[in-house]
């Protein structure tokens, strides 16, 4: 009788422990540390954190035990068990021996006892493990009633072991007769409770990936290509609605670095598309290429527009393109009294980095056909048949009258094609694309003989610097075609260059007037020209046009000075 | 015997064109012209047999510049050009005769047998047919320019010749009334006179049956009896 009460209160002593235990466990299970045991681990750093982890359980669950007629109940198996199970028979034995031999340290006249059961423990574990994995049913490791009934026979053996080392035998027989029932009973419930919050943690997880994914794939699926046709406006706004529409925040802008692409949702009366930027929080953003996150409360987030605006927290989020420069932003927005949502939190960094790839996968496209058409361009400009057949003409014209101004004349057509035959990806010295110019001019001079007159001015100390091939050639040809040859007075054409800033200017300015921008007109050339060296260099460069109507049109190229690179190029050399 | 003029504003290709016409004895090379509008001027002036016309000009193709002239005052047009696939394709259809530049020997006797003979028409008249002209090429003090037709308020002739009104500027054109009238929106409101409607502010019913008009710039041009039916037709008058 006295000894069935001693039973219960030590089973109840021992389920205490075991609260504090699962306690424990439930906390750990918060961190990432808990990652590598919610599942079957196969890998070798899995298998070193799942030893690590339950022979911290193991030695702990030594520790929350009692002493007990010289010995001490405890919850160590729970560790040993689970270990093996999750591990496999080497982490299972050696999370076992290492819970064992921490056991025997603490001496007592079941110490060598405890280490071997513990040990076979993590084996009988780890040896279920194995059993499972070989009949492919891994998927049973994880339930929580085999788990039980594995360490109910584990401690039963842990028992028969004891019987068997422990001297003397009749203590052994008294211990056990005392703790046999609440240790079996707690071991196996603990273990079964440990393995249910492993499981309840693993559906949580997947639960909640399972709706980022399925939010992230229609995200992704909706916004296919939207921003491929263009980071503009228009785009944006689209890209915005899908966005906002999916997520359920209030609202949803997007940026480039200067202005406001792209509103929707709440506040759109006042946050207008096209407007610059104003907020702190994007300027932040931008500058530092970091997310910020304006929660309202511990980070203040005010309107920088509007006192009445109901949006009080945003989550900026930079956009990155090329080498992870900024080129905009995505701001997520909740209205004063609601809270963002874990989900759409995470989910705006990853709707970042998909805008973002697609702006990327877009300049890529439009590089390419860039490419294409300028190499076709190029192809046409190769073998210019208007210019070359008039040339030829004019040659012939020349033979006959001056036959020593004629071979100059086969010469400088011969520089010409030379030059046109380079690769138009190739960067040349100033002084290669003023030959090419040079040879043209003359052989344009011949032709209009009289009509035409050029004067070129640049300076020596510039002949070095390098740019793209058929930058200035082109435009130069421009003037001739579409202004000096439909002027009926004579004609002029300016050729200067300039540096001051780091920038090198070169101006081309002929005295027709004539310049035209249609679509598919004169254009088409110095576009070419244009978009080429803002690809290259950037927005701050290319080609910008002056016209006077009727008196002059000037041409100007702004291209970056790079000294360092034409140096090492000479070094080279 | 050929009397011929040759217009191309680049000098060395007429310089090469003429070298080549002094191979044949029976040609004479009556003139040269830089461009368009001096050519007008020319063949008016010269009356050649044949013109040799080069394409691509400044400010007045060639081919506009055929629609410029009467058909009854066109002589025999022979197009030169190095290269220029929208007119070669039209020449095709017209079987208008054309030389390319450079222009070879052989190519220039065959064209000019055809000449001679007379065997093949060249049909520079069809092309100018259906032409309409966008500018009016003027001459006055010593300088040559252009008048867009939207700019032009009316046209008249005196004992000088054509004279063309303009919003901004105003000078003599080569160009006769009839081809005017033929070529352009123009409408004839009287015996001497052509006026651009789009510019009309009013018209003043005179006691005989004539008419005046005012145009925004409050130029009056006159409108005689017998022109003022059509006139009120292409206003949409009853």
């Amino acid at each position: 009788m006295f000894s069935e009460i001693n039973h219960f209160a030590l089973l109840g002593t021992l389920l205490q422990q075991m609260c504090v235990y699962l306690v424990i466990a439930y906390l750990l299970s918060k961190t990432p540390l808990f990652a590598p045991l919610m599942q079957v681990t196969v890998r070798l750093p899995h298998k070193v954190v799942c030893y690590l982890v339950f022979s911290a359980f193991c030695i702990m669950g030594t520790y929350f035990g009692f002493q007990v007629e010289g010995a001490i109940a405890n919850t160590r198996a729970i560790g040993a068990v689970l270990g093996g199970i999750l591990g496999g028979p080497w982490v299972g034995l050696a999370v076992g021996l290492t819970g064992g031999l921490h056991r025997y340290s603490l001496g007592g006249f079941t110490a060598e006892a405890c280490a071997v059961s513990t040990t076979a423990e993590g084996l009988i574990g780890g040896l279920l493990h194995l059993y499972l994995m070989r009949r492919q049913r891994a998927d049973l490791l994880l339930n929580p009633a085999l788990v039980l009934g594995t360490t109910l026979f584990a401690e039963a053996v842990q028992m028969i072991i004891l019987l068997v080392m422990a001297k003397p035998f009749s203590q052994a027989v008294l211990l056990v007769e005392h703790i046999a029932f609440p240790m079996l009973t707690t071991n196996s419930i603990g273990a079964a409770l440990f393995m249910r919050l492993i499981l309840d943690r693993k559906e949580t997880l997947e639960k909640y990936s399972i709706a980022f994914s399925a939010k992230a794939l229609r995200i992704a699926e909706r916004s296919v290509g939207v921003l491929m046709q263009g980071f503009n406006e228009a785009n944006c706004t689209r890209m915005a609605n899908i966005i906002r529409e999916e997520t359920g925040v209030g609202a949803v802008a997007i940026t480039d670095c200067e202005k406001l692409l792209g509103f929707v949702g709440i506040g759109a009366d006042h946050h207008l598309p096209g407007t610059p930027i104003s907020s702190p929080h994007t300027f932040y953003a931008i500058q530092n290429n970091e997310v910020v996150y304006a929660d309202g409360g511990t980070i203040p987030y005010r309107c920088s527009i509007s006192k009445d605006c109901k949006l009080g927290s945003t989550l900026v989020i930079p956009l990155r393109g090329e080498g992870n420069r900024v080129i905009g932003t995505i701001k997520l927005y909740e209205p004063k009294r609601r809270l963002f949502s874990n989900l759409n939190r995470t989910l705006g960094e990853g709707i970042a980095r998909l805008l973002s790839n697609q702006i990327l996968a877009g300049k890529i496209e439009e590089q390419k056909q860039l490419l294409a058409q300028s190499e076709i361009k190029l192809l046409q400009a190769q073998i210019n048949p208007h210019f070359l057949f008039n040339a030829l003409n004019t040659l012939a014209a020349v033979i006959r009258r001056d036959p020593e101004e004629a071979r100059k004349l086969v010469q400088y057509l011969s520089t010409f094609f030379r030059k046109s035959l380079k690769r138009a990806n190739n960067e040349v010295t100033l002084k290669d694309e003023i030959e090419h110019v040079d040879a043209y001019l003359h052989i344009e001079l011949v032709r209009f003989a009289g009509r035409l007159d050029v004067e070129m001015a640049v300076p020596d100390e510039l002949l070095h610097l390098r740019l793209p091939a058929f930058t200035l050639q082109p435009i130069v040809e421009n003037a001739i075609k579409y202004g000096i040859s439909q002027l009926i007075e004579p004609g002029q054409i300016k050729i200067r260059a300039q540096r001051q800033d780091g920038v090198l200017t070169l101006m081309i300015e002929d005295n027709a007037g004539l310049y035209n921008p249609q679509p598919g007109g004169d254009g088409l050339g110095m576009n070419l020209v244009d978009r080429r060296i803002k690809i290259r260099y950037g927005t701050a460069y290319g080609v910008e046009v002056n016209c006077k109507p009727e008196s002059w049109t000037r041409v100007y190229i702004r291209l970056p000075i790079e000294e360092e690179i034409a140096h090492a190029h000479s070094v080279d050399y | 015997m050929l009397t011929a003029l040759i217009i191309d504003d680049e000098a060395p290709a007429r310089e090469e064109l003429r070298s080549l016409l002094e191979a044949f004895p029976d040609i004479e090379v009556v003139g040269e012209c830089a461009n368009a509008i001096e050519g007008i001027s020319a063949i008016h002036r010269l009356r050649p047999d044949v013109v040799f016309l080069d394409i691509q000009m400044p400010r007045v193709s060639g081919l506009e510049m055929v629609g410029m002239i009467e058909a009854s005052a066109l002589p025999q047009i022979v197009f030169v050009t190095a290269y220029d696939e929208h007119a070669l394709r039209a020449f095709e259809e017209h079987a208008t005769d054309y030389l390319l530049k450079p222009i070879e020997p052989e190519r220039l006797a065959r064209t000019l047998d055809w000449l001679r003979s007379g065997s093949r028409q060249t049909s520079a008249a069809l092309l100018a047919q259906g032409q309409t002209l966008r500018q009016i090429p003027c001459s006055g003090r010593n300088r040559i320019f252009l008048i867009g037709l939207d700019e032009v308020e009316y046209i008249y002739t005196d004992v000088s010749g054509v004279q063309v009104v303009g919003l901004n500027k105003q000078g003599m054109t080569e160009l006769t009334l009839k081809v005017l009238q033929e070529r352009t929106p123009l409408i004839r409101c009287h015996r001497q006179y052509l006026v651009n409607v789009d510019h009309i502010a009013e018209i003043h019913l005179l006691e005989n049956g004539a008419a005046e008009i005012i145009t925004h710039n409050g130029k009056k041009v006159p409108v005689s009896r017998r022109h003022f039916r059509h006139l009120k037709d292409s206003l949409g008058m009853p």
